[in-house]
């Protein structure tokens, strides 16, 4: 996932981090570990009742299950309101049942999964009847649907048995997916997929049931109205009439959560202690940020970190009411390798080493906000160590606050006498508000002191994305404000989709630096391949540590995700999320 | 030569007033002499002026007067000069002996930026300023003088660029001229030269109008016509008769024009379609200076105050010059 992916509606900001397709595999090993680390909040138990407020920039990006792959998406709807086959517990970095009863069977050397289901798990009005094997097939399948527009599914659900004849429109279903039996789903697959018998790609919003009986109407014509009318399996839903149209909702305004009257706490590992929650879009970040601290019976929503001023006066004034969680990301400097003069190696490796990378993360809130960064893959996900953990084999990467006489060796050894760029202006966009604004305006005074020129952009953040730096033909040279995040415990989702040749497309492109290097290309192929968790966290591990070494990108920072609360909301986070789990918190 | 003659002989129209300026000495004297006298005794505007040529001396000499303080460029960042606090999180520090007025969120000392926003300020408001003199000159011209149609075209034109919102169009004009790699094809690339150009494109109107006004009058003067009976072309007619006759009204609205260009450039600063990053404007440093107004106040003052005394002199210098001209229509 990334920040700041293609806006699905215009007109929303956000700096959070979108989720973003790739396939994966687990780490047991980290998970466990990790699981024995983290401090959790969960267990405790909260007071019943109460309403949440949820302040946010901007909205969720759907209602509907099929299309949801937004961080807030999962906070918001996601997580409170819809019962994946698996789901994520606020404290662990492993998936856990939650529709399903247990974690996935393997048979057939890996290639049939069968999961057991829950009964009792009921859809909300006014469909109401129990959630059986068969609402989880049709949900998989409607995934595949060009109206519901999912975007994950041809990537973790493409080596299903029969997925190429359902899409071509010569079966009426996806034939690997079969419900023998209403809490028996079994899941067949051309080859072992790691994704699945892990179940991590099973925990994806995609995964929670959708009856077939009434959804199908709302699944015709070119783009389906299903969220207009979702219902809901979770402990809670948005408020809806007796046809099953949502009346909780004004787009960019406020979404509303109220209980569920289906949902059965005893088939449900959430506690779900608050009555009602409002989700408020349009919020600005340094006023939300105050009403929450000094208010009451409110949270952050989608803002990642709030201004540095007001970051300094939660500090100060209200220490416990911030929280914060590693963002599982990182956030780069990215340049185009096919813009010169980023063709030459050794002038990216001199912008690495004049870098200062110290002061870029002042502009963030200083190393509160989180540690430098020397390569990609980020603490706590499989591969760190392999890929040089926090130090780096290269000089270029060893400086943090940047190193302006190596960076001019660099400039004279490609071909720069002076140690200063003499060609044309670069063109180079990024985000026009603050801290990114702040980042960008940073990196363009330290590139000035090797000579460059730019013609620097400040344009809205989801405009950077879709209609600069993320669309090749713009031929944009520099992105300063770029940050990427997992999608689950397994490296491959840090590298693959930024990295691999096979991945630059012609918009929503996340391969900034358009790096195709046929033999990274093949050592990244292979490494998808790798099915046990050690071999993988090593084989990334080294792909990471060689696309440093071509310095296309220049990563600065690990970032933590910071929320808020406040004082009388006892709110617990979720480490997979990085965001606060609402079907967890509760008001003191 | 003949401009100014003629506009001595021609346009006596304050004569009133000169004679009492003048007193008992009744030597002749050109209308530009009549002028100083009266600029001369209006103490605020002399004051305002003397401040103008300050604030451009200050704009010219701005590297000179950067090192002189011993300050640091206007964009060289530094994170030498945040203080951690008690929470670690950096944060710029105020004015102090290293940084006169203090330091901006990127680490970058204030007094520089401002000083050199003095420079982006003057350059935008007097460049815009004179193209849309030029534009306005021109259209006042041709709509005065030739009257008929070419005045109902050219002042209708006038009359649906005037009924535009100005702020809404110089942002729309702007912001679709600052994307990427510019706007018409190209020719007009985003930076200094989209804000001048939005600038000048609304406000050229205003001259238009008065100008037409005052060309409807002149073209009826006997001078024009004596010119025309001779034979003058039209081009000689309103290049060489009428316009010297503009010179000076012109001068009074231009000064008057300046502070809200200024005030226009900072405001599509502010808007963020102004002025690009780096190049420090005050208006964009009162933009950012609101995220950080109760932890970094100086961010805000200094650039604001500079804004208010250039604006403030240009607006009295603009004023005396128009009493200095034209007397009467002040005391009336």
């Amino acid at each position: 996932m990334r920040q700041g992916d293609i806006p699905r509606r215009p007109g929303r900001t956000t700096e959070r981090i979108r989720m973003r397709t790739f396939l994966v595999w687990m780490s047991i090993a980290l998970a466990a570990a990790a699981a024995l680390l983290v401090a959790g909040c969960g267990g405790t138990a909260g007071k019943k009742g109460g309403t949440l407020t949820v302040l946010s920039q901007g909205d969720v990006d759907s209602l509907d299950p099929g299309y949801q792959y937004y961080q807030y998406d999962y906070e918001a709807l996601s997580q409170p309101a819809q019962r994946t086959l698996y789901g994520w517990k606020p404290n662990l970095r492993k998936p856990s049942p939650d529709f399903a009863a247990s974690m996935p069977k393997l048979s057939n050397g890996g290639k049939t999964i069968t999961i057991k289901l829950k009964s009792g798990v009921r859809f909300s009005p006014p469909v109401n009847r129990v959630a059986t094997a068969a609402d989880v097939k049709y949900a998989m399948e409607r995934d595949f649907l060009p109206q519901v527009a999912n975007s994950y599914a041809p990537v973790y659900y493409g080596d299903i048995v029969g997925v190429k004849a359902f899409t071509d429109g010569k079966a009426k279903g996806i034939s690997g997916i079969q419900a023998p039996n209403p809490t028996t789903l079994v899941i067949k697959t051309t080859k072992p997929v790691g994704v699945l018998t892990t179940a991590n790609a099973l925990t994806l919003p995609g995964t929670a049931p959708v009856p077939k009986e009434y959804a199908q109407k709302f699944d015709k014509g070119k783009t389906s109205t299903y969220g207009q009318h979702v219902v809901f399996t979770g402990p809670y839903m948005i408020p809806n009439d007796r046809s099953g149209k949502i009346t909780g909702w004004t787009p960019s305004k406020r979404l509303e959560l109220v209980r569920n009257p289906n949902w059965d706490r005893k088939t449900d590992y959430r506690p779900a202690y608050l009555e009602r929650i409002a989700f408020l879009a349009g919020n600005d970040l340094s006023l939300a940020t105050r009403r929450i601290l000094s208010g009451n019976g409110q949270i952050s929503g989608d803002f990642a970190a709030p201004p540095v001023a007001d970051f300094k006066l939660a500090l100060e004034h209200y220490p416990s009411q911030v929280s914060f969680t590693p963002g599982d990301s990182y956030r780069s400097i990215t340049m185009n390798t096919t813009v010169k003069p980023f063709d030459n190696v050794n002038v990216r490796k001199a912008v690495a080493a004049v870098i200062d990378r110290n002061a870029l993360v002042a502009t963030r809130g200083g190393s509160r906000i989180g540690p430098v960064a020397t390569h990609y893959i980020p603490p706590f996900l499989p591969g760190f160590q392999e890929a040089g953990g926090s130090k780096s084999p290269y000089d270029y990467m060893s400086q943090p606050n940047g190193n302006l006489a190596l960076a001019k060796r660099y400039m004279r050894k490609a071909g720069y006498a002076s140690g200063r760029y003499n060609g044309p202006s670069l063109l180079m966009v990024g985000d026009d508000s603050a801290p990114a604004k702040n980042t960008g305006e940073a990196v363009q005074s330290q590139l000035q002191q090797l000579g460059f020129k730019l013609n620097y952009q400040q344009v809205p953040h989801e405009v950077a994305n879709s209609k600069f730096c993320g669309v090749p033909k713009q031929k944009v040279a520099i992105c300063p404000n770029w940050a990427w995040g997992k999608d689950f415990y397994d490296s491959q989702s840090m590298i693959d989709p930024t990295f691999n040749g096979k991945n630059i497309v012609p918009s929503n492109n996340s391969n900034l630096s358009e790096l195709n290097d046929p033999k990274l290309n093949a050592a990244m192929d292979r490494a998808e391949r790798i099915p046990d968790p050690a071999g993988r966290a090593k084989a990334w591990g080294a792909i990471d540590k060689a696309v440093t070494g071509l310095a296309v990108q220049v990563p600065w920072i690990w970032d933590n995700d910071v929320n808020l609360r406040s004082k009388n909301v006892k709110a617990v986070t979720n480490l997979f999320n990085g965001t606060w789990d609402v079907a967890f918190t509760s008001i003191k | 030569m003949t401009g100014t003659v003629d506009f001595a002989r021609e346009a006596p129209g304050d004569e009133g007033s000169a004679l009492i300026d003048v007193m008992p000495d009744v030597a002749a004297r050109s209308p530009f002499q009549l002028f100083w006298r009266r600029l001369r005794t209006d103490r605020v505007a002399l004051a305002a002026a003397a401040l103008i040529v300050l604030l451009v001396l200050m704009a010219i000499c701005a590297p000179l007067i950067v090192k002189l303080v011993g300050a640091r460029p206007p964009n060289q960042q530094s994170d030498k000069y945040f203080s951690l606090g008690k929470v670690g999180v950096p944060s710029p520090t105020g004015p102090s002996s290293k940084n006169l007025f203090g330091v901006d969120p990127l680490g970058r000392d204030l007094f520089s930026r401002v000083v050199y926003g003095a420079r982006v300020s003057l350059e935008i408001a007097l460049a815009a300023t004179a193209l849309s003199v030029a534009i306005g000159l021109v259209v006042g011209l041709f709509a005065g003088y030739f009257r008929g149609w070419v005045d109902t075209v050219l002042s209708r034109l006038v009359d649906v660029l005037l009924a535009f919102p100005i702020l809404l169009l110089g942002i729309g004009i702007a912001s679709a001229c600052s994307l990427g790699h510019g706007c018409l094809g190209g020719l007009i690339k985003p930076g200094l030269g989209v804000v001048i150009l939005v600038i000048s494109f609304v406000n050229w109107t205003y001259i238009a109008r008065i100008v037409r006004g005052q060309v409807l009058s002149l073209r009826e003067r006997e001078f024009v016509e004596a010119a025309r009976s001779l034979g003058a072309s039209h081009m000689r007619i309103m290049f060489r008769e009428i316009l010297p006759n503009l010179v000076a009204p012109l001068i009074v609205y231009a000064t008057l024009i300046i502070p809200q260009n200024i005030l226009f450039e900072a405001a599509l600063s502010f808007l963020g379609v102004g002025v690009q990053p780096p190049d420090p404007s005050w208006g964009k440093m009162i933009a950012d200076a609101t995220d950080v107004f109760d932890t970094a106040w100086w961010y805000m003052v200094f650039p604001g105050a500079a804004l208010l005394l250039t604006v403030l002199a240009f607006n009295l210098l603009g004023d005396g010059l128009q009493d200095a001209i034209n007397p009467r229509a002040s005391r009336s």
